[in-house]
């Protein structure tokens, strides 16, 4: 009883206590990348003031956001006006439990808590929260739920533009949801599992990565190419980030679906839609650069070269290095993310929906039907 | 109104998104280029020699003395009317010399006339000096009496 009550109640416990603190200090800085990446690019030096290059500067964001008045519009529906960026947190948070951030279990061994007596016995912690089964679709089904929170938030502003950013953001998010699936299915058939985990292992056990699946033997044949690009696409238009922002929509519609908000209200929906780029970012290195598989895998001779930086740590190493490639790949995609920002200027609304009906989920259906026809010629 | 016709993209373009990559070159490019911000009150910016920053007054070592001779010429031609001018009998030599000398800063819109106009030799008793920095607390602060004119304004200091 007391073993169950540790490994199913107390563990994952501290595991989502971690993943939450490590994600909202990964969007803080994350936020600080971004101005810091676009004012390169755009010839100029961003935050410098707060630390060391701006390095203080996120955690001077977060004093003011919450030091800021809450503003409540007079003929705002209080309570929706209050839950929806709640209901936006909620998916993004819950999503990071099927993500396998690396392969190797840390094996905890037994001691004793001081002071309170209390033994523990050994344990073995997976950096995983939950390896379900149907982890992708959870991962569909849960981050699709976060529309409600844009579209209420838009209704219970009792704005104009709040009311026009989230009709934009429903209809965007809808359209995009299918590409973004089909984009996955040739994966899942790659795999044969549905599991976050599973599909890494699979690339671990094909020897590598699903971008680079090659069925006819042929270098620079990859099929899964379009499938990345399926994704990104689809990925940077569900998280309403540039050049599909048609919901915040700065220069037509002040500020979108958050116009009306302020201060910790506010922080919320940005911390959610930092995290869903995060996610995104996480999606793509698990299903098609290799999660926590080193750079190197799948080359001869440089496969097992970057397996572990710290073998005198033996599992925990491992663990680390793992940990350490999957940081790099989400770190390498989420400067894709921002570069895509600096560079292209916002589709209008007939683009956005031509480009994702017409274009994006042919070429998803197509996508598939070219995976399954390379597989079943290879048997 | 005209309608701007642009050439069809060729297949080749549109399938592999070659405007699309071409546009992120760009950036990519600009990213490694050094930034031409300048850190401002930690940094100060290089005045060129011909700036022209606030009207000031000065005298030279040549002329004993105030150089100022209250010809009243600056207060005419100044478009904003801001420069009062009152003389007194040169405690040196023969003519005037300046007694009271006024500038209000608030009006001023830093068009040189004044240094252009003054006939004094060797060089003009009102001169464009390289100071910049015109804010203050007050509003009465930027009327500037002759004391206040002749000393430079110290520059303030930074930590960072």
């Amino acid at each position: 009883m007391k073993e169950q009550l540790i490994q199913y109640l107390a563990v994952p416990m501290l595991q989502i206590a971690a993943i939450i603190g490590v994600m909202l200090l990964c969007v803080m800085y994350l936020v600080l990348w971004e101005r810091k990446l676009i004012a390169f690019m755009q010839v100029r030096m961003g935050p410098m003031r707060v630390g060391y290059h701006g390095l203080l500067q996120p955690i001077a964001d977060v004093v003011k956001l919450l030091l800021k008045e809450d503003v409540v519009p007079k003929a705002a529906d209080r309570w929706v006006h209050l839950i929806s960026p709640i209901i936006l947190m909620i998916p993004a948070l819950a999503c990071f439990a099927v993500i396998p951030f690396t392969g190797t279990s840390f094996e905890v061994g037994a001691f004793t808590i001081p002071l309170v007596n209390y033994d523990v016995p050994a344990l073995t912690v997976t950096s995983w929260v939950a390896d379900l089964n149907i982890g992708l679709l959870y991962f569909l089904a849960i981050s699709s739920l976060g529309v409600y929170g844009l579209v209420l938030a838009g209704w219970s502003s009792n704005s104009k533009y709040s009311m026009l950013g989230s009709l934009r953001s429903a209809a965007q998010m809808i359209s995009y949801e299918v590409p973004l699936g089909l984009s996955i299915v040739a994966i899942l058939m790659l795999s044969g599992t549905a599991s976050l985990v599973g599909i890494v292992e699979a690339q671990q056990e094909a020897g590598h990565w699903w971008l680079f699946w090659a069925p006819l033997g042929v270098p620079l044949l990859w099929p899964q190419f379009i499938g990345l690009f399926l994704y990104f696409v689809a990925a940077v238009a569900e998280t309403n980030r540039a050049p599909f922002d048609l919901p915040e929509a700065e220069t037509e519609l002040v500020a979108g679906f958050h116009t009306e908000y302020s201060g910790m209200k506010f922080a919320f929906m940005f911390l959610a839609e930092y995290l869903n780029m995060i996610l995104a970012a996480l999606i793509v290195s698990v299903l098609f650069l290799g999660g926590w598989l080193p750079v190197t895998f799948g080359i001869p001779g440089l496969s097992e070269l970057f397996g572990n930086f710290l073998p005198f740590l033996g599992g925990a190493g491992a663990a680390i290095t793992g940990f350490f490639w999957l940081a790099l790949k989400v770190f390498l995609v989420l400067t894709v993310y921002l570069w895509l920002r600096a560079t292209f200027p916002r589709y209008r609304y007939d683009q956005l929906m031509s480009l994702g009906w017409k274009w994006l989920i042919p070429m998803g259906l197509a996508h598939v039907m070219v995976t399954a026809l390379f597989m079943l010629l290879r048997g | 109104m005209s309608v701007v016709q642009r050439p069809e993209l060729s297949l080749w373009k549109r399938l592999f998104l070659v405007e699309l990559l071409q546009g992120m070159a760009v950036t990519f490019r600009h990213w490694w280029r050094k930034p031409t911000t300048e850190q401002y009150p930690k940094e100060r910016p290089k005045i060129l020699p011909r700036f022209r920053g606030i009207p000031k007054l000065q005298d030279h070592p040549d002329v004993e003395g105030i150089l100022c001779i209250a010809c009243n010429q600056c207060s005419i031609i100044c478009p904003d009317d801001c420069i009062t001018v009152l003389g007194e009998p040169r405690t040196v030599g023969k003519g005037k010399q300046a007694k009271v000398f006024i500038l209000d800063y608030e009006r001023c819109c830093l068009c040189g006339l004044c240094e252009e106009v003054c006939p004094t030799t060797p060089v003009p008793a009102i001169f464009m000096s390289h100071e910049y920095e015109l804010a203050r607390y007050k509003r009465v602060d930027l009327m500037n009496d002759m004391k206040e004119l002749y000393e430079p304004q110290p520059t303030k200091e930074y930590l960072k």
